[in-house]
C-alpha cells in the first residue's frame, strides 16, 4: 500500500517536473514552433467544444472504425495463419521462417505501395494497421503452441480426449497467456499502423487533422489533437491489459 | 487363476522403435496375464520396455505383434471406461484447481456438473487433500500433486489403474508414505493395479505379484507371487530373503543393460 503510494508520487513528480520544464522552455522559444502547456489547455478546450475542428467527432469515429477493421482482420488472419503453420508440419517448416524474416522488415517500407494499391481513403490505413497487427498475433500462436506441455496432451488423450477436445481443453488454455499477450501487442501495433497511415497521407481521420494543424503551424491545436489521440491509444491498451490480467488469473 | 477370469491378457507382444542408428527391439514376445484385484508390479532395468508395455495397456501405444486384451477385447485406443493411467509426471492442468483437475475425466464423460463435483469432493478426504480443493497445482507439494493425479484417475472409477513410476520424482520419505497411502487406497477400492517402478521396496511392499523384466529387448524373466497378505513386515526373514532374490534377478539384468 505504502509502496504503491510512493510509486504514484514519483510518477506525479516526474509529470510535474516535465510540465514545468516544458512551460519554461516553451515560453522562451519561438511561439510558432513550441507552445507551453498553458497555451495547450485553451486549445484543448476549443477542440473538445468542436470550435477549432468541427469534424473532430467524425474523424475520431473514422479512426476508431479503421482500427477496429484492421485489428479484426489481423486477429482473424493471425489466428488462422498461426494455427495452420503450427498444425501442418510441412507448411510450418516451409513458411514459418519466411514469416519471421518478413516481421523483421520495417513495415513502413510497404506503406507507399499500400497507398498506391488501396488509395488514399480508409482501405490503405486498414491494410497498414492489419499488416502491423497480423505478425504479433501469428507469432504468438506459434510461440504459444510450442509452450504447451506435451505431457498434458498425453494425459488428456488417456482420458479419451480426441483432437478437438485436446485443442479446446488443453492447447487453448495452456497457450492463452502467450496468446493474449500477442493479441495485446497486435492491438497496439494496429492502432499505430492506422494512425501512422493517416499521418503519412489521408483526407480524413485523426491523423489527417494532426497533419492539418501541423502543416499550418497551429502548434497548440496540434498538441491538443495529439493529446486526444493519446487518450485513444492509452484507452485501447488499458482495455487490452485488463483482458490480459484476466487471462493471467486463471493461467499459471 | 484360470484363463477366462483374467482381466488383462498380454499375448506374445513385440514392439520395435525406429531410431537414427537403426531399429531397436523394445519388447520381445512378452506374455502376461493379470487377474482382477491384483497389484502387479513391473520392475526391470531402464529401457526394458516397462513403460511401453503400460502404454499398450492404456491404448497410447500399439504393439507391432501379438495382442493386448482387456476383459477379452483387444485394446485399440484409450478406453477411460475401463482403464485409467497415472504417469510419473503428474501432468496436472495448471489452470485448474485441485477439484477441477480431479473432475477432468468425468467432465470428458459428460457427467453432469453437480454429480462430478460431488464425486470429486468425496475423493478429497481419502486423498488427504481436504482444504486444498481450490488450490492450483503450483501451490501444492510434489506428493500432493501426485495424489491429485491419482484422484483424477480414481474419479472415473475404472476397474484397472495403470501407474507408471508414480512416485519416481518424489523424495525418499514422501515416497514411502505415498506407498503406504496407496496400499490403503488400493485395498479399499479393490482395483486391479499395474505398477511400474524401479524401487525394490515399493515392489515388495505393495505387490501381490512382481514381474521382473529382462534388459532390452524386454521379456518377462521371472514372476514372483507374494499373495494378498498385508501389511508386509519388511524386516521379516521371509521378506529379506525375497528382497535378496529380487535384487539378484534385477542386478543381473541391470548389468547387462549397462554393457
Amino acid at each position: 500500500m505504502r509502496r504503491g503510494a510512493t510509486v504514484m508520487l514519483a510518477r506525479a513528480a516526474l509529470l510535474l517536473g516535465l510540465l514545468a520544464a516544458w512551460e519554461a522552455g516553451g515560453r522562451a522559444a519561438n511561439p510558432l514552433l513550441t507552445v507551453p502547456p498553458s497555451a495547450v489547455l485553451p486549445a484543448l478546450w476549443d477542440l473538445v467544444r468542436l470550435r477549432s475542428y468541427p469534424d473532430l467527432a467524425a474523424s475520431l469515429l473514422l479512426t476508431l472504425r479503421e482500427i477496429a477493421a484492421a485489428y479484426g482482420l489481423a486477429v482473424l488472419a493471425g489466428l488462422g495463419c498461426g494455427f495452420t503453420l503450427a498444425f501442418n508440419r510441412l507448411v510450418g517448416r516451409a513458411y514459418g521462417p519466411i514469416l519471421a524474416a518478413l516481421y523483421a522488415v520495417p513495415a513502413v517500407v510497404w506503406y507507399p505501395s499500400l497507398m498506391l494499391f488501396f488509395g488514399l481513403d480508409a482501405a490503405s490505413k486498414i491494410a497498414f494497421g492489419f499488416l502491423l497487427g497480423f505478425f504479433p498475433v501469428t507469432l504468438a500462436v506459434l510461440a504459444g503452441i510450442r509452450q504447451v506441455n506435451p505431457q498434458l496432451v498425453i494425459v488428456a488423450r488417456s482420458y479419451g480426449a480426441g483432437p478437438l477436445t485436446v485443442f479446446a481443453r488443453v492447447m487453448v488454455p495452456a497457450m492463452l497467456f502467450t496468446l493474449v499477450g500477442g493479441l495485446r501487442t497486435g492491438l497496439a501495433l494496429s492502432v499505430i499502423g492506422v494512425i501512422v497511415g493517416e499521418i503519412l497521407g489521408s483526407k480524413a481521420g485523426m491523423g489527417a487533422l494532426i497533419n492539418h494543424a501541423y502543416g499550418l503551424l497551429r502548434t497548440a491545436d496540434y498538441v491538443a489533437l495529439v493529446l486526444v489521440t493519446l487518450v485513444l491509444v492509452v484507452g485501447s491498451d488499458v482495455v487490452a491489459s485488463l483482458a490480459e490480467r484476466r487471462a493471467r488469473r486463471w493461467t499459471e | 487363476m484360470t484363463a477366462p477370469s483374467q482381466l488383462i491378457a498380454i499375448e506374445g507382444v513385440t514392439k520395435r522403435y525406429a531410431t537414427s542408428s537403426g531399429p531397436i527391439e523394445a519388447l520381445h514376445d512378452v506374455s502376461l496375464a493379470v487377474g482382477a484385484g491384483e497389484f502387479c508390479t513391473l520392475i526391470g532395468p531402464s529401457g526394458c520396455g516397462k513403460s511401453t508395455l503400460l502404454g499398450m495397456l492404456g491404448g497410447l501405444t500399439a504393439p507391432d505383434g501379438g495382442r493386448v486384451l482387456v476383459e477379452g477385447a483387444a485394446v485399440t485406443g484409450p478406453d477411460p471406461r475401463r482403464v485409467a493411467t497415472v504417469f510419473q509426471d503428474p501432468g496436472l492442468f495448471p489452470w485448474r484447481t485441485t477439484l477441477e483437475n480431479v473432475e477432468f475425466g468425468l467432465e470428458l464423460q459428460r457427467v453432469p456438473k453437480a454429480r462430478r463435483r460431488q464425486a470429486a469432493t468425496e475423493l478429497l478426504g481419502p486423498l488427504g487433500l481436504r482444504g486444498f480443493a481450490d488450490k492450483y497445482p503450483r501451490e501444492l507439494s510434489g506428493g500432493m500433486k501426485q495424489r491429485v493425479a491419482i484422484g483424477r484417475a480414481l474419479a472415473i472409477d475404472t476397474k484397472i489403474l495403470l501407474m507408471d513410476e508414480p512416485f519416481g520424482a518424489l523424495d525418499e520419505q514422501t515416497r514411502v508414505l505415498m506407498g503406504e497411502w496407496l496400499l490403503d487406497i488400493w485395498r479399499r477400492t479393490r482395483k486391479t493395479v499395474i505398477f511400474v517402478t524401479h524401487s525394490l521396496h515399493e515392489a515388495l511392499f505393495l505387490s501381490t505379484r512382481i514381474a521382473v523384466m529382462t534388459a532390452r529387448p524386454g521379456r518377462i524373466k521371472t514372476l514372483l507371487e507374494l499373495g494378498h497378505r498385508y501389511p508386509r513386515a519388511m524386516e521379516s526373514a521371509e521378506m529379506v530373503a525375497l528382497r535378496a532374490r529380487l535384487w539378484g534377478e534385477i542386478r543381473e539384468e541391470s548389468l547387462r543393460a549397462m554393457q
